[in-house]
């Protein structure tokens, strides 16, 4: 035994080094205190109810379904980069498909948890199977978000598997190899399921005839929204990707993935973002002078005070023109601090969407004699949100330490 | 997208007019007591008590001395293309019985709140906790509307139960229980209202007052322009109280905007 | 393992997973406990009946049909068949099948022990101690009742008679002003309002769509009026500090500043005699000259209203066939005789007096118990002095005080004396239907029967054109140990050996059934409603104007604002408190949580500098302090903020307690000029921001 080495440096993956197990645990316990908070308000909250949380009739959706789509909106980087990966065959992605992957698995799991709590009756979550409304997005929504999950975890298990000491089983090698062998199919289902479900996302706001600040016309049965969540989400989803993996390395004081193929990425997700900011800003435009015009409405009259304010609206959209520009123009991509800044910006923009759509978009008093109300997610819901970036956080740190996720990572550190 | 506007043989309606409401909320405590709705013990939060029919103070915006004032009990519109059912994963809530009626069934629920999310009328409600009746008041429960759980939606049902017993009635009188005579089926509310501001009846049955009420050039809908279809009319003699009831630009006059929308 | 294998491997234990019935039946169970929770109630079914009595709870004895359902009420429906209500409902009567159940219902006796804390005690134990205790006290005994309609009222004043006392009372109330000024005009039976017959009501401070007079009555009178979508058989005019529910439904608002009701009504009367219309009557020449210096322009000044406004009034009562002005208090009790006297010579003016649809002399409710004292002597009498003096020390206070179907304590001001007087009195006894603030200060707490619970009547109460009469009739078992308030009265008579004339509640109701001419059988079977036109000798009136010019130099309250209350049905009375169907109806203008709203309006919250959901304390010129959420509303005057009435309860239960302020404890006694009438229901405050 080399004592130099950490006690468990035989499962870490092959000629990687990793801190002591003693500085790892400690960092997990301070994640575990973060996640035992979010389990007790996770426990009040299906013990008692959901006047645990700070919603109410006029916000039935809060900080949860916000958190939700926003998590699924950057946990896309898994679906499109698998997709770019194993069917378009751009080999280069294979250096960071892994992590991608999951944090693919841990935004869905993750949200999944929170619509745990955020359904009233939990226990009554397979009826959206059982007695499914074909016409409702949000059926959409369970079925391919269950069954995106389950490729998740199927695209997760082999990364567990080439565990160094796992491997040396040969059962689990050989299931480890029939994994990597269907990961295209995986790969293939997920971005058809994923697809559907970001767009079925975003449609479940644009059909609400309902709520002028919401309602988008569109094209057949999906509305506007729906190609805009799609959108949105394959261009943060990379960028997220690349932003994670950055932290880890600031986190680790390690390489893990190079310049070049955060580049790439960067390249992926801001051609996306050039083709969703075009649309973005042509359906507000029209939306802004025209939609809302036919309900008799007006620009003006979506927005109220500070907290509801325009300032929303406008950092929304410029947090995707400035990143677009940014990163068409080679010489500023090429600066690392913008370009993880115009990468930021652009995860911002797409939470903020979320955010506006979800709550201010319920805020916004349909009826003329109605009132803006506010609303503020109260400690439960903060906390059960915490909970899940602390489970994110583990998984995460227990994959990095013992899994082979970073191909280049012995290469790039090489001394 | 959305559901298409649903045709009835039986379209019941409720004509409301508000310039004989005067707000005295004798209606929300009938509608409370017939339909188990459990009590509050702080109604003063607005955004947390369940309350499947609700009055709205209006006011015509204008200082004092020139401020009027008016009162708009607001129930489930039972809209004829309603922005709710469509949007539920599994169909708890569904438009489909004659009569028109959106149903809701609280055991079907998940408790989305989707719907709610839908309704620009909040007419829907949430169990944020479950149902309690302090002390003996359960003992006033009525046998007619099973109590609620929490964690799922409910909103305003017409009272559907006494639908039900009319047409029982109607059966058991050997009359046609397709074709209620007027006030053989009302709701609580309407029998609470001590000003007589509610009518209900049958929009399509000319027997029926609301089908004349209902053309009345002072009659209109909650923010029609959106196309949801309600089958709550109200009717007001004052312009702006019918402008309150939906959405107009400031050169747009109620009339006008109502039929293009 | 090769590719088969794996295959083979996850199929295999997918299709036995799904083909066992582990997942199955625990989806099936957990969707049956999802629906079953243990702890949520679950529904008695039973067969209905629908029985047709009058609330007791509602000031207006509201006629309802109560459903019971295998003999429980569970809700209250308006019955159509009642000729006084016709079906109209109050949002207090409403809730009155859950009221029954509420948990601020007093379920057993209670008596106080030595360290304070209430003993539940027999019914045997108690009727003992009340025997004993009245006997004890001899004369010296009081009570007060806050049920003027009911006939119970006979037993306990003969008994009091009996034994020597002449202090019974009635609460204070809507009447006690108004029969002083009838009297004082020349008035020799009972006021009475023919609304029915009137085709221009101006209402001046009485609210007559929410606490005024026999309110349902008014409520459906509305109705019938005002023909849905079409044009209205009868102009309503309101005259208040606030765009209350009435003024909802009237067709013109006269925003009147608090306390300004006499210039207002003496504007008016200047204004019809310009327009021609001098009822003649002695006084009418002083009289005339009086008004004459109300000047549109100074009662505008005065008032706050509009000058075209009080013009278009005017106006409206000059033109109308059969006008009628009623004058009255936002509060319901501590009004002022002055403005009721005004009311009148505005009606003698109009001719609106002694004729349909004017102002009527209706006889007074009889007395059929024996040595009972007559309602209209009860009506006389003022409370509040005797309290005042026993607080003061200038009257001895009673060695028995009995409190009946009253929360006095919280529903007088402070400075009535009458928390004092109950704590001077040898032995305090409450009988009443829920834990009130009263109850908690007395010695010994009974709980009575409500109105569907027990033999009960509801002789014409104030505010009506007719004599009429209803019985309320036992529908159910009393809750718990409840019991008939008038039964345990008769029977403490009887055990005193007191002489009553009847033996039951039963024989008192047919007593007076047939003393009216009612239909006793009828009513007692069927719940049919008695009610009757009685015309008496008209009355000689006259122009009093003396008094009407003393009444008019009442001084108002001083502060920087006035507080305009506002009583809503929905919150109850004082005896009831928020019924916990109710508290949702409370609005959010009203309460906000554990404060009382004070609406105001824009100018007035500029000049205080206050926005809306702003704490504002209010400092009353008795220094009593409130803190309050301001909120805007432009139906109110300036410098005047309106807080609504049946808040700030310290007893009952979680649905009324801890929820705002008692507006009552703003207001101070004063002395009416002329008639020394107690009076309040006014309040200056000063406002700063908490």
């Amino acid at each position: 035994m080399d004592y130099s080495k950490p006690v468990d440096a035989e499962l870490f993956p092959e000629g990687c080094e990793r801190c002591s197990l003693t500085k790892f645990m400690g960092w997990m316990s301070i994640l575990g205190v973060v996640f035992l908070w979010g389990l007790y308000a996770a426990v009040r909250v299906l013990g008692f109810g959901l006047g645990e949380t700070g919603m109410d009739d006029y916000f039935g959706f809060g900080l949860w379904i916000t958190f939700d789509l926003a998590v699924i909106a950057l946990g896309a980087g898994a679906f499109f980069t698998g997709a770019l990966r194993y069917i378009l065959n751009i080999d280069e992605l294979k250096n960071i498909v892994n992590l991608a992957a999951v944090i693919g698995f841990l935004c869905y799991t993750g949200a999944m948890m929170i619509l745990v709590l955020d359904i009233g009756q939990p226990i009554r979550c397979w009826f959206g199977y059982w007695y499914p409304n074909v016409h409702s997005m949000l059926t959409e929504v369970i079925f391919c978000i269950t069954c995106y999950c389950i490729v998740l975890i199927l695209e997760f298990v082999p990364l567990v598997l080439e565990n160094r000491q796992l491997m040396k089983r040969p059962f689990i090698h050989a299931l480890a190899h029939n994994f990597h062998v269907y990961m295209p199919i995986f790969a293939g289902i997920g971005a058809f399921l994923s697809t559907f479900h970001q767009g079925s996302l975003g449609g479940m706001y644009g059909v609400l005839f309902g709520r002028p600040y919401l309602f988008r016309e569109g094209f057949f049965i999906w509305p506007w929204t729906f190609f805009l969540f799609v959108l949105s989400a394959v261009s943060s989803g990379p960028m997220f990707t690349v932003l994670v993996c950055t932290l880890m390395e600031k986190m680790s004081g390690r390489k893990l993935v190079s310049w070049e193929v955060k580049q790439l990425m960067g390249k992926v997700g801001g051609t996306m973002l050039i083709v969703y900011t075009v649309f973005k800003c042509l359906d507000s435009w029209y939306w802004a002078t025209d939609m809302l015009a036919g309900e008799g409405l007006t620009f003006d009259q979506m927005f109220h005070g500070w907290i509801y304010g325009k300032w929303l609206f406008w950092m929304e959209h410029a947090f995707i023109i400035i990143p677009m520009i940014v990163l068409l123009i080679k010489p500023l991509r090429e600066k690392r601090w913008l370009f993880y800044l115009m990468l930021f910006l652009t995860c911002t923009s797409i939470t903020i969407n979320r955010y506006v759509l979800t709550v201010q978009g319920l805020a916004q008093p349909v009826m003329p004699f109605d009132s803006w109300y506010t609303y503020a997610p109260n400690w439960a819901e903060w906390a059960s949100c915490f909970l899940v970036f602390a489970y994110a956080a583990m998984v995460l740190s227990l994959a990095y330490r013992y899994t082979p996720m970073f191909p280049q990572e012995v290469e790039l550190n090489k001394k | 997208m959305s559901s298409e506007v649903k045709q009835f043989k039986i379209r019941w309606g409720m004509v409301i007019d508000i310039d004989k409401c005067t707000g005295c909320g004798a209606c929300m405590v009938a509608c409370q007591a017939e339909n188990n709705v459990a009590p509050a013990v702080d109604g003063s939060n607005k955004l947390r008590s369940l309350n499947w029919l609700t009055v709205f103070r209006l006011s015509n915006h204008k200082p004092f001395p020139d401020h009027e004032v008016a009162y708009l009990p607001r129930p489930c519109m039972q809209c004829g293309k309603p922005s709710c059912v469509s949007v539920c994963p599994v169909i708890a809530t569904d438009k489909r019985e004659e009569g028109g009626i959106v149903s809701q069934i609280p055991p079907r629920c998940i408790g989305c709140r989707y719907c709610m999310a839908s309704c620009p009328y909040h007419a829907r409600y949430f169990n944020w906790y479950d149902p309690k009746w302090p002390g003996d008041l359960a003992q006033a429960l009525t046998p007619d509307v099973s109590t609620r759980m929490r964690g799922v939606v409910e909103k305003c049902s017409f009272c559907h139960h006494r639908f039900m017993k009319a047409q029982e009635a109607a059966v058991a009188r050997g009359e046609d229980p397709m074709n209620l005579p007027d006030g053989a089926y009302i709701t609580a509310c309407t029998e609470a209202c001590p000003n007589g501001a509610i009518t209900f009846g049958d929009l399509n049955n000319p027997a029926h007052k609301v089908h004349e009420l209902i053309k009345s050039p002072y009659a209109f809908r909650l923010l029609e322009r959106l196309g949801t279809e309600p089958q709550v009319y109200y009717l007001s003699r004052r312009e702006w109280v019918r402008r309150e009831g939906d959405n107009y630009l400031e050169h747009e006059k109620t009339g006008e905007a109502t039929k293009q929308g | 393992m090769d590719r088969r294998g794996f295959l083979k491997f996850a199929a295999g234990g997918t299709v036995g997973l799904v083909a066992s019935p582990i997942i199955w039946n625990t989806l099936y169970d957990a969707v049956y406990w999802t629906q079953n929770w243990g702890w949520i109630p679950r529904l008695k079914k039973g067969e209905s009946q629908y029985v047709p009595t009058v609330s007791k709870l509602c000031p207006s004895g509201t006629g309802f049909l109560v459903r019971t359902v295998s003999g429980v009420p569970v809700r209250t429906i308006g019955d159509k068949n009642n000729p006084v209500t016709h079906g109209a409902m109050t949002a207090l009567a409403a809730a009155e099948a859950e009221l029954r159940v509420s948990p601020a219902r007093l379920k057993t006796p209670l008596r106080r022990s030595p360290d304070g804390a209430y003993i539940a005690i027999s019914w045997a134990e108690a009727e003992k101690l009340l025997k004993e205790k009245t006997q004890q006290a001899g004369a010296s005994v009081a009570a007060v009742s806050g049920d003027p309609t009911s006939s119970i009222n006979e037993v306990l004043s003969s008994i009091l008679n009996q034994q020597g006392s002449s202090d019974f009372y009635f609460m204070p109330d809507e009447e006690q002003p108004a029969a002083v000024a009838w009297e004082a005009m020349g008035g020799q039976g009972r006021l009475g309002y023919d609304m029915e017959g009137s085709d221009c009501i101006l209402a001046v401070g009485a609210p007559v769509l929410e606490s005024w007079g026999v309110v349902a009555a008014n409520r459906s009178l509305f109705n019938r009026t005002h023909p849905v979508g079409g044009e209205a058989g009868q102009k309503l005019i309101y005259a208040g500090a606030v765009q209350n529910n009435t003024a909802a439904g009237a067709d013109l608002w006269l925003p009147m500043k608090s306390g300004t009701d006499m210039a207002l009504l003496l504007g008016m009367a200047h204004l019809v005699i310009k327009a021609g219309k001098n009822g003649f009557a002695a006084g009418l020449g002083n009289f005339a000259s009086f008004a004459a210096a109300y000047t549109p322009e100074k009662v505008s000044a005065i008032t706050g209203v509009p000058q075209e406004r009080l013009e278009a009034a005017a106006k409206a009562l000059v033109e109308a066939k059969k006008p009628l002005v009623i004058a009255g208090s936002a509060l319901g009790s501590g009004g002022s005789a002055g403005s009721v006297m005004a009311a009148i010579a505005l009606n003698m003016l109009l001719g609106s007096v002694n004729r349909e649809g004017g102002l009527l002399d209706l006889p007074y409710p009889v007395s059929v118990v024996a040595h009972a004292t007559d309602y209209r002597d009860t009506m006389r009498k003022r409370f509040v002095d005797y309290t005042q003096n026993v607080a003061a020390g200038k009257t001895k206070a009673p060695a028995l005080f009995f409190v009946y179907a009253a929360n006095p304590v919280y529903s007088l001001p402070a400075d009535s004396g009458v928390k004092e007087t109950i704590k001077k009195s040898g032995y305090s006894v409450a009988v009443a239907s829920f834990m009130s603030e009263t109850c908690e200060e007395c010695d010994l707490v009974l709980p009575a029967a409500l109105g569907m619970e027990a033999f009960d009547d509801v002789q014409t109460p104030y505010g009506s054109g007719r004599v009429t009469y209803a019985l309320a009739r036992p529908v159910a078992k009393p809750f718990a140990d409840a019991r008939s308030a008038g039964e345990l009265f008769i029977a403490l008579a009887q055990e005193l050996k007191l002489e009553l004339g009847v033996k039951d509640m039963p024989e008192l109701l047919y007593k007076h059934a047939y003393a009216l001419g009612a239909p006793f059988r009828a009513m007692m079977d069927e719940g049919a409603v008695h009610t009757a036109r009685v015309t008496l000798p008209a009355s000689p009136l006259f122009y009093n104007w003396e008094a009407i010019r003393a009444a008019a130099s009442a001084r108002g309250e001083e502060g920087d604002l006035q507080v305009a209350p506002v009583v809503v049905l929905a919150m109850g009375t004082p005896q009831t408190a928020i019924p916990p169907f109710a508290t949702k109806v409370v609005t959010d203008y009203q309460l906000k949580g554990r404060y009382s709203v004070a609406q105001m309006n824009g100018a007035t919250a500029a000049k205080l500098k206050v926005n809306a959901g702003d704490l504002v304390k209010l400092v009353a010129g008795n220094n009593v302090q409130i803190t309050v959420v301001a909120a805007i509303f432009e139906g109110i005057l300036p410098d005047t903020v309106s807080l609504v009435a049946g808040l700030g309860h310290t007893a009952f239960d979680e649905f009324s307690k801890g929820k705002g302020s008692n507006v009552l404890a703003l207001t101070s006694v004063r002395r009416e000029p002329g008639t020394g009438l107690p009076v309040w229901g006014l309040a200056g405050v000063k406002a700063a921001r908490a």
